[in-house]
């Protein structure tokens, strides 16, 4: 699977979307549209967002399932939180 | 029927060096404090077969009076002297962590992993068992003390003596990264702040359990 990139490789600043199509039928809809936040977070957050929230937001499930302590997995959320905070300050700023 | 999600996110690899350096990565809590006490306890037990005293935070001192006078002291004394220890460290370090950390920390977390981190010092305690160690002390206390003059010194006594003290250092300073990581850890406190309030809570630790054990040697 391709990764999403969110970063510019040329000068590091965020990047937006410019053009969706339907894999359906091929029309093509272009604009500019922010990246949701979260897609600006690395693979491996992103799939710790979605185990978490399938684990119906229990860090106590979440610890349990990957076998880490509770405040090893709370403190892993805290990071994702801060990454998340800081991005929307920045599209803000933008 | 419930379906138990099963998380894609990499499940940790536990290396020998993370049990041994960071085991509050995997385990806190009450799993930590039950663990924890248990370790208290045989370390407590170890030491009053042994006479070794565990009088502050990060103290260790073998025999003392007693090896000289050869009064025994009961085991509830060592139990308190474990216990002192552990929550004059642990109750600074979480009062820190409430005025510091921006994470919802578990008070638990802070009092199990605390107690877990004392753990180098079973070690210490059964590396103190051997009665070389009394005897050597009981030579040194009779010389300070100009008392009755005791068994001279032996090689292998001495060798037995000198290591027992090259591993309680080698203990002492495991112990304390232990309790480092696990404050950090269970805080969510890092860099310098959580240093020098880690340094600050050690040094309070260091008088308030040493002021605790004497006011309980004193109603002895």
């Amino acid at each position: 699977m391709k990764v999403l990139p969110s970063v510019c490789p040329a000068c590091g600043n965020g990047l937006n979307v410019k053009s969706l199509i339907c894999q359906n039928c091929q029309t093509e809809v272009q604009g500019r549209y922010d990246l949701p936040p979260l897609a600006g977070l690395s693979l491996d957050d992103q799939q710790f967002i979605l185990d978490f929230i399938k684990a119906s937001g229990s860090l106590k499930e979440m610890a349990g399932l990957l076998g880490l302590s509770y405040p090893t997995v709370r403190n892993r959320l805290d990071e994702i939180i801060e990454r998340i905070k800081l991005a929307q300050q920045q599209n803000e700023n933008t | 029927m419930t379906q138990i999600a099963t998380p894609v996110t990499a499940v940790s690899h536990r290396s020998l060096a993370q049990w041994l350096f960071n085991p509050f990565r995997f385990i806190a809590g009450f799993k930590a404090l039950l663990l924890g006490l248990i370790i208290i306890a045989l370390t407590s037990l170890l030491g009053s077969l042994s006479n070794t005293h565990f009088d502050g935070t990060l103290d260790v001192h073998t025999g003392l009076q007693t090896a000289y006078t050869g009064m025994q002291l009961p085991l509830w004394l060592f139990l308190a002297e474990g216990l002192i220890n552990w929550l004059s460290l642990a109750l600074p370090l979480y009062f820190f962590g409430l005025i510091l950390s921006r994470s919802s920390l578990r008070f638990i977390d802070v009092l199990g992993t605390q107690a877990l981190a004392r753990w180098p010092y079973l070690l210490t305690a059964l590396v103190m068992m051997p009665p070389s160690n009394k005897r050597i002390t009981r030579y040194f206390m009779s010389l300070a003390m100009q008392g009755p003059a005791a068994d001279p010194l032996n090689y292998l006594d001495m060798t037995v003596f000198i290591f027992a003290m090259l591993v309680t250092i080698l203990m002492v300073v495991w112990m304390v990264v232990l309790m480092y990581r696990a404050y950090s850890l269970c805080c969510n406190i890092k860099g310098a702040k959580a240093v020098i309030t880690f340094i600050i809570s050690l040094i309070g630790a260091e008088v308030l359990s040493k002021l605790a054990i004497f006011a309980v040697f004193t109603r002895i």
